[in-house]
This record gives structure tokens, C-alpha cells and sequence, in this order.
């Protein structure tokens, strides 16, 4: 593995380093506050060129290999203070494109890539319901096959992008009686007849990235919508969701690099007893264990990303580097409030904010723990 | 209409201090490439060639200029340090060759300021120039420029005939940022390299650097108690009142 930059990498990079300096470093108190989405930082990330990274230039993307994309998204990270615009993006990007690019039909990716890459469709992802988390597979919501058309019933949860999607790929189950073998994707449309997609969910973190319930009653979706073959759903699934651990986490490695920076220059800044508290040996082991952290996780992204990008499997690759950052993540910023003390915990000082948008990493693409049944699955346990 | 963009490449102005610093467009002509390609979207340009001076390492700043739009580019491959008249008579003989209706270019470089080679290149083409505009309009059929100069009066109209030299104060635009697929385009676009001798120009430098000398450090300020101290020392030690 070598994960040297060519010049051309290099300059993708800083572009991306000079975009998020000097596009998106706007003020977030209030954003975070009011949970307020930027949807024109949304169609800045877009037109510059983010959302279709990995997308093939036919459509309306960049082609670029996985490791430029989570290097490029990294970069965003470290430059951009958003993380739930950031989230929106990595879920449309992961959950929405991702699946469409390997699974879709000529026609269905025609359709929806060059919207989805230019940032005028969005989109999002439906497999949660109320009774069906972990146990991802154990889906109630239904679809029918009637004509031309397939009936949707149910409900769904927690989908990020809910509330703005135009187009979420939802799973229902087509076969009851074929368990995981019985599950299908559709590409739902906003404006398909008995779909719901009012219901707002706040939350405790990555407020700016609008999150919702989602209903169907009778909900049409054209045949032509269903997203691989009838059955196919826990496949398309599976396959999605292994890049969705691997690459979602991308941005938190550059947000932790510019928490640990922050660290570093409050711990000389700060004088407690006659000195810097960066030289009391306590303050100084959490940002040495920060750093070891970040380039732990940096390394595990890009390990993951460089064994996708040579077609090789990654499921404990992917599950590894979903563990590592997102548990990294927290971890940082827990230490980056102390580090600050009191002032961290003041909403004025933005730490406490990224440890509230840290958290939820624990829970979505699989939970902590779920990521550790994994792992351990595949290292014979 | 085609447009020629001399730039230059100068550290980055915005760098901080202790940031390595790393080459950037000069920002003023950074406003005129924006001016070119709005002009160009706007239907009333079709070709825009940027053109600059300098080695190999300036090729970034000129991959920089065709990702925001610019059609091709033109290096004149010389490393010297140049001035402003060896500037334009280069420039010269490249308007020369490529005969644009209009040049666009920043009023001056902010790492040398000098402000010069605008006007000195208007007078060595013998063409108008309008200078510091902050907006600029064709009429008749594209055969005039209606542009609108900052002056330290005002603002101050003037139309010139084309082809003509016009350069870009700081309020004509906002520059685009460089966008990753300007960027994947900006590969595939030519950057041709032309030395002096091929453009059938020598020019020898007319002013020296003697010497470079950092601004005197400043002495730290000192805290006074009270007003009255503050007047003694106004009086006795800065000795201004
Ligand atoms: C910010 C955020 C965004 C999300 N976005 C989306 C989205 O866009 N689309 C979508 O479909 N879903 C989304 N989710 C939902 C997310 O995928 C689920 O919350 C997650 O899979 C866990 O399911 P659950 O909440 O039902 O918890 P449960 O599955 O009920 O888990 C509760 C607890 O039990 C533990 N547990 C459960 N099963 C096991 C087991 N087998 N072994 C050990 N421990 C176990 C869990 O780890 C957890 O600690 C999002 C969640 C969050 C927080």
C-alpha cells in the first residue's frame, strides 16, 4: 500500500482545502441551534464537485478512485465546522448514489446520477423502521406487485435527508416467506401518490442534517423503480452498507485533525499555576492519545478505501474503520472538552457541538456493537 | 471577440504569517479572468487566452486560471526577475501574435505593486487604455467598451475604442472558486510554452534591486498608569506635544 499523493491527487486536494476555507466556514451556533439545513452549501458542494467524486464522468461525476474521495472528503472535514451538512452528503453519497452506481439500470442511473452528482436531487436512504435496527433484515414494511406498479405499506425511521429527499431508496419486503431472500429496493420518488415524508425527527446531533419519518399508505412506485431484481434487497444491501462503513466516517478524520489543532493551540494558550497547560503531563497525554487516534483512524480509512479501490473485499476492512473512527471520534471529543474545561462546555467555544454531532456515529451504519459482531464473525469468532 | 488575461503568479497574500508561501494568481487579475469569463457567458466573447511569464513552476497558477474558464494559455518560459517595461514589451509582441479585441488585466501585482504594465503596454501598442474599472460594457456591435473607472474624485465614465487595454480594480467582481471538474478540464487544456527569443524579443531589465530590507522591528508598547503619566510621556520621552 502506498498512499503517496500524485500531483494530480495533490492539487484535487488543495482545491478542496482552499473550497471549504474559503466557501464554507460560515457560522454555525445558530444553525446548530435552529437545526437549519444549508441547502445553498449543499448546491456550493455540489457544483464544486463533491457529491459526485466517485460517480463515472458519463454521469455527471469526477470518476475518482475511493482513496482521492475519502482523502477529498477528509479534507472537507478538517476545513468545514458542518458536520450535518457533512452527514447529508456522506449519506446521499453512500447510501443513495453508491447503491444506484452498482445496482441501478442503464435507465435508472441516467435518471438520477446527474441530479444526484449537480445536487438537485437528493437523496437518501430507508431501511430502519421502528421495530427493525439492528436486526436490519427484520423488515414490516410491504410491497406489491400490482401491474405496472408495486404497492408500498409501512413505515420507516430515522432517514437522514427524510424530510428534503426527492428520491430515498426504501426496502420492503416482496416475499414474506423468503426472510433476508425476500427483500427488495425501490427508488422512491418525492411525489409518489400515499408517500409521507412531513414527519421531522430533532435530534441530538448533526442537527443541520434534516432527519424524518417516513410513511407509506398505498404508496405507488413504477416498476421500473425497483432498484436490482425482486429479492434482491439484503444483497444490495449488505453491498452498499460495507462501503457506507467504510467511507461514511471520511470527513469526522479531518474534523479530528482540526479539533486536535484547536487542542494544541488552547493547551499553549492556556496559562493555569504559571504555566501553559499543554506542559501538565495529564493534558498533554490526551492530545498525544488524539493524534494517536486520528492517524489510526486516517490510516484505517485508507487502508479500506485503497482495498475497495483494487477490487478487493473489505467487509472487515470497512467494519474496522467504522469502528475505529467513529469511537476515536467520540473519544476526541470528550478530551477536547477537557482540555478546555469549562469553556468547552460552553456552546460560545463549538467543542460541545462536535460532541453531540460525534455521538450518533456510535449508532448509524451499524452500531458499535454491531460493528464488533462483525469483526468478530470474521476473525472466527 | 477573443480576450487576452496576462496574470502573474505571486505568493499568496492571504498566506498567514508562518504559513509556507505558496503561489497564488494575483488576485487583481484573478477579477479580470472573472470579468473575461462573464464576458465570455454573457455571449460577446468566444475565445479567452491567458498568458504569463514565467519558469515551468507557475504552470499550478496557469492550471489554476484554465480550471476557473480560461480557454488556453501561453507561458513565456523566463525565470528573471522582470520589470514592468520588460513586462510589456513581452506582452507586446504576445498581443501581437494572438491580436485580441480587448486585453483584460489586473491594475497591478500585489507582491511588487508597481501599477505599470497596463499603461506601459497601452503606449507601446499605441491602444486606449481604461484603467481601475469596476465595470465594463460593449457597444456598437462590440467596437467600443463603455467602462467605469474608480478615481479617488468618484467615478468617472469613459468609452474606449477596441481594441483596447483595460485593467480590473477590486469591485468590478468575485472571482469563482476553482471547482474539482474545472479542474479535471483544466488537464486536458493546452499550455503552450514560448521563450523570448521565439517571440522575436529581447529585453534586458532596466532597474536593479540594490538591496531588501525588512520594515524596522517595533519596540514593544509599554502600560501606562494614568493619564497624567501618559502626557508626561507624550511630552518628554515621545517628544510629540
Ligand atoms: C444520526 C443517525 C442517522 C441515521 N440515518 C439513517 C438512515 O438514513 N436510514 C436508516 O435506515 N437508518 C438510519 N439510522 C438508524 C440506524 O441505522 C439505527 O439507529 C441503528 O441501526 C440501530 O438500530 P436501533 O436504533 O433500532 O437500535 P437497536 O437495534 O434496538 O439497538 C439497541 C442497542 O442494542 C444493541 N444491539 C442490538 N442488536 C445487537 C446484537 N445482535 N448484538 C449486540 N448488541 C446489539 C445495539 O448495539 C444498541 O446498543 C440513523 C441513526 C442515527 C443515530
Amino acid at each position: 500500500m502506498d498512499f503517496s499523493w500524485s500531483d494530480q491527487q495533490r492539487e484535487l486536494l488543495d482545491a478542496v482545502d482552499r473550497f471549504a476555507k474559503e466557501q464554507l466556514a460560515y457560522d454555525m451556533i445558530e444553525n446548530d441551534r435552529h437545526a437549519v439545513f444549508n441547502h445553498d452549501a449543499w448546491m456550493k458542494c455540489a457544483g464544486f464537485g463533491i457529491h459526485g467524486l466517485l460517480v463515472s464522468e458519463e454521469y455527471g461525476g469526477l470518476g475518482q478512485d475511493p482513496i482521492t474521495t475519502v482523502a477529498a472528503l477528509e479534507r472537507l472535514g478538517y476545513g468545514c465546522k458542518d458536520n450535518g451538512l457533512l452527514f447529508s452528503i456522506n449519506a446521499h453519497m453512500w447510501t443513495a448514489i453508491i447503491p444506484l452506481v452498482y445496482n441501478g439500470s442503464e435507465a435508472q442511473k441516467k435518471k438520477f446520477l446527474p441530479g444526484l452528482c449537480d445536487g438537485s436531487i437528493i437523496g437518501g436512504n430507508a431501511m430502519s423502521e421502528p421495530n427493525s435496527g439492528s436486526d436490519a433484515f427484520s423488515l414490516a414494511t410491504t410491497a406489491v406487485k400490482k401491474g405496472d406498479k408495486y404497492i408500498l405499506n409501512g413505515s420507516k425511521i430515522f432517514v437522514t435527508n427524510g424530510p428534503i429527499a426527492d428520491v430515498l431508496l426504501v426496502f420492503a419486503v416482496t416475499d414474506k416467506s423468503k426472510g433476508a431472500s425476500g427483500l427488495s429496493a425501490f427508488l422512491v420518488e418525492k411525489d409518489s401518490p400515499g408517500l409521507d415524508l412531513t414527519h421531522k425527527i430533532e435530534k441530538m446531533g448533526v442537527r443541520t442534517s434534516p432527519m424524518g419519518e417516513v410513511f407509506f399508505t398505498d404508496c405507488e412506485v413504477p416498476a421500473e423503480n425497483l432498484l436490482g431484481k425482486e429479492g434482491a434487497g439484503s444483497w444490495l444491501f449488505t453491498r452498499s452498507m460495507t462501503w457506507e462503513r467504510g467511507c461514511i466516517l471520511a470527513a469526522s478524520v479531518g474534523t479530528m485533525q482540526r479539533l486536535f489543532e484547536t487542542c494544541i493551540r488552547y493547551a499553549n494558550e492556556r496559562k493555569q499555576g504559571g504555566q501553559a497547560i499543554g506542559k501538565f503531563q495529564q493534558v498533554a497525554g490526551k492530545i498525544v492519545d488524539m493524534k494517536m487516534r486520528i492517524e489510526n483512524s486516517r490510516h484505517m480509512l485508507y487502508q479500506c478505501a485503497w482495498a475497495a479501490g483494487h477490487r478487493k473485499a473489505i467487509y472487515l476492512e470497512a467494519a474496522m474503520a467504522k469502528l475505529q473512527i467513529s469511537e476515536s471520534w467520540v473519544k476526541c471529543c470528550e478530551d477536547a472538552i477537557q482540555i478546555h474545561g469549562g469553556y468547552g462546555y460552553m456552546v460560545e467555544y463549538e467543542v460541545e457541538r462536535e460532541l453531540r454531532d460525534a455521538i450518533g456515529s456510535k449508532l448509524y451504519s451499524g452500531t458499535s456493537e454491531i460493528q464488533r459482531n462483525i469483526i468478530a464473525s470474521l476473525i472466527g469468532l | 471577440m477573443k480576450i487576452v488575461v496576462p496574470f502573474k503568479s505571486v505568493p499568496d497574500p492571504y498566506a498567514g504569517p508562518g504559513a509556507a508561501a505558496k503561489s497564488v494568481v494575483n488576485p487583481f487579475d484573478e477579477i479580470a479572468i472573472e470579468e473575461a469569463l462573464r464576458i465570455r457567458e454573457r455571449g460577446e466573447a468566444t475565445e479567452i487566452v491567458g498568458v504569463t511569464i514565467g519558469p515551468a513552476t507557475v504552470d499550478e497558477q496557469i492550471r489554476s486560471a484554465l480550471a476557473m474558464g480560461v480557454d488556453r494559455a501561453l507561458r513565456i518560459d523566463d525565470s528573471r526577475a522582470l520589470d514592468p517595461y520588460a513586462v510589456a514589451r513581452i506582452l507586446r509582441a504576445l498581443v501581437a501574435k494572438e491580436a485580441p479585441q480587448l486585453v483584460l488585466m489586473g491594475k497591478q501585482a500585489v507582491d511588487d505593486d508597481s501599477n505599470q504594465v497596463g499603461q506601459m503596454l497601452a503606449g507601446l501598442l499605441g491602444w486606449p487604455q481604461a484603467t481601475f474599472i469596476s465595470k465594463i460594457e460593449f457597444l456598437e456591435n462590440k467596437t467600443r467598451a463603455q467602462c467605469t473607472r474608480e478615481t479617488d474624485g468618484g467615478l468617472e465614465v469613459i468609452v474606449v475604442n477596441l481594441p483596447a487595454i483595460v485593467t480590473t480594480d477590486l469591485r468590478l467582481n468575485e472571482p469563482r472558486y476553482v471547482s474539482l471538474p474545472g479542474l479535471m478540464k483544466a488537464r486536458k487544456k493546452p499550455i503552450e510554452v514560448l521563450t523570448c527569443e521565439q517571440l522575436g524579443v529581447t529585453v534586458q531589465p532596466l532597474t536593479t534591486t540594490l538591496s531588501t530590507a525588512r520594515p524596522p522591528k517595533r519596540a514593544a508598547g509599554t502600560r501606562v498608569e494614568s493619564v497624567e503619566e501618559l502626557m508626561v510621556k507624550l511630552k518628554q520621552e515621545a517628544k510629540v506635544l
